[in-house]
């Protein structure tokens, strides 16, 4: 029997990895964002040895300007360094920066590429109550970060994902063993099933009608469809459970004829809901495939579109060149719905019997084939599936 | 009428002196030190035009030995200065004057 993970099974996973996979790579930012922080820190910290060196030479070279005032005014610049004065106010006194932007609170601190220390001299040479040193960061110890950022960040999303895998795997199991178990009694079901509905549709058939009166004939009638009910219900069952192991025997089927045979057989099923059947036969085709496989596509469509249909309504089969389409008065699937009605055991209207496998095996079927399944539905006017090849 | 001429000029041009000129620099211009070096010792100590302001005030209106910039050999050589008998008015805006001639900030290239 297929154990596959379902839609919603499928859906949930999905979901879960997904919110797993947010919060890891959440959290792993997070890490990342700090761990570069930190790392910017220590490079700060590292330069910050330069700055200071660079920054007692600014103030020398200040010092001896303040000295010669008189001489010179010329502010005191070098190859290494950018720098700039301010006053107790804050007030520039002069500046070479190339960023201008600068921040007197903190005492060291990168912008972009530039790196500024603030320094604030014993002495105010010039006025200078702040002296600010500025160098450009060339940003090399970055790709170190980055390279080694990617390679454990990566890694550990990775295991993280995996772990969440697992952990998902772990969380469905009792959904899984649900599924599980209701297949297992289907399987059972279905095996009980097959001598008492083989009794009763045997007799059935051995029955001379002829020789009951009418009351008793319209009771064996009534016997006959449930029986077939059953008949079709357990032939689903079978499909579903043997469907991998059974090789198809493909011929060349006149379509017309076994459409119009499928018809015959439910029409005493449709009778009871005074649902009448139609067909509309544009261009008789003929298709390369087992019998007993259209046979059960058919039937469940066909059957579907009498069980959902409302009482005195209508069933159109039309065949063309290219396709089957079987359309139906009946109360429609919510729009919300259609993407599910393939699923097993997915069923949208409990009022009418069945286990939610019709379509299941019509899917199962055309995917075999390569045939395409096209449903329009609308609520309250009715359903049309068409089939194309 | 030659005469006349340049009296109103030597007049005008006595009016037209800064309060900074006619009250501070005359004095200082017989001083053995410079009177900008004096300003240079106040920023290398206040740094920011407040400040120097705020405390040339505070000396000129109380000249103490405590109160001044200039080290201690200066002062024992040439003392400490005489009460000013300006008003605010008048020191605020020698000092204003006094900056702005002597500042920094701005002429440095």
């Amino acid at each position: 029997m297929d154990t596959s993970l379902s839609h919603s099974e499928k859906r949930t996973l999905k979901n879960f990895v997904a919110l797993y996979a947010l919060l890891s790579f959440s959290i792993l930012l997070l890490i990342s964002i700090l761990y570069l922080d930190f790392e910017r820190d220590f490079m700060l910290r590292k330069k910050q040895v330069l700055l200071e060196e660079y920054a007692k030479e600014l103030i020398q070279n200040l010092k001896y300007v303040h000295i010669n005032l008189d001489k010179t005014r010329k502010y005191p610049r070098s190859e290494n360094y950018r720098s700039a004065i301010f006053d107790s106010s804050k007030k520039l006194i002069f500046s070479t920066l190339q960023n201008k932007k600068v921040n007197l609170d903190d005492k060291l601190y990168k912008t972009e590429n530039i790196i500024h220390f603030i320094k604030q001299p014993s002495s105010y040479y010039l006025g200078s109550y702040y002296v600010v040193v500025e160098i450009v960061d060339d940003e090399l110890w970055l790709n170190g970060v980055y390279k080694k950022l990617f390679t454990y960040a990566g890694s550990l999303f990775f295991v993280l994902l995996i772990i969440g895998y697992f952990l998902s795997r772990l969380f469905l199991r009792p959904m899984r063993e649900a599924i599980e178990m209701l297949e297992r009694f289907i399987q059972d079901t279905t095996h009980e099933l097959n001598t008492p509905i083989s009794t009763i549709n045997m007799n059935i058939e051995m029955l001379d009608s002829k020789a009951l009166d009418e009351k008793s004939k319209t009771k064996i009638d009534r016997i006959k469809i449930a029986s077939q009910t059953l008949s079709h219900l357990y032939d689903d069952l079978s499909f579903l459970l043997l469907n991998h192991k059974v090789i198809s025997n493909d011929e060349e089927l006149n379509l017309k004829e076994l459409i119009e045979e499928r018809l015959n057989y439910f029409e005493q099923i449709a009778n009871v809901k005074k649902v009448s059947l139609n067909f509309i036969c544009n261009k008789n085709q003929s298709i390369l495939m087992d019998r007993k496989k259209i046979t059960k596509l058919l039937d469940n469509l066909i059957s579907n579109a009498i069980k959902y249909n409302k009482i005195s309504g209508d069933v159109t089969v039309t065949l063309d060149e290219d396709s089957i389409v079987v359309k139906d008065s009946g109360q429609g699937i919510k729009k919300r719905n259609l993407k599910a009605v393939f699923d097993r055991f997915e069923r949208f209207n409990y009022a009418q019997g069945g286990f939610g496998i019709g379509l299941h095996i019509v899917n199962v079927i055309a995917k075999e084939y390569g045939l395409n399944i096209d449903i329009e539905s609308k609520e309250n006017i009715g359903t049309k599936v068409s089939i194309r090849w | 009428m030659v005469k006349k001429v340049f009296i109103s000029l030597l007049f005008m041009n006595i009016l037209s002196a800064s309060s900074f000129e006619t009250n501070c620099a005359s004095c200082h211009e017989s001083f053995p030190v410079e009177i900008d070096k004096f300003l240079y010792r106040y920023i290398l100590k206040y740094s920011s035009e407040v400040n120097v302001k705020i405390a040339l005030m505070e000396y000129l209106k109380n000249p103490t030995k405590e109160g001044s910039i200039m080290p201690e050999p200066f002062i024992l050589r040439f003392g400490i200065k005489k009460h000013s008998a300006l008003s605010d008015i008048e020191l605020k805006s020698s000092i204003d004057d006094y900056w702005l001639m002597y500042k920094i900030n701005g002429t440095l290239y």
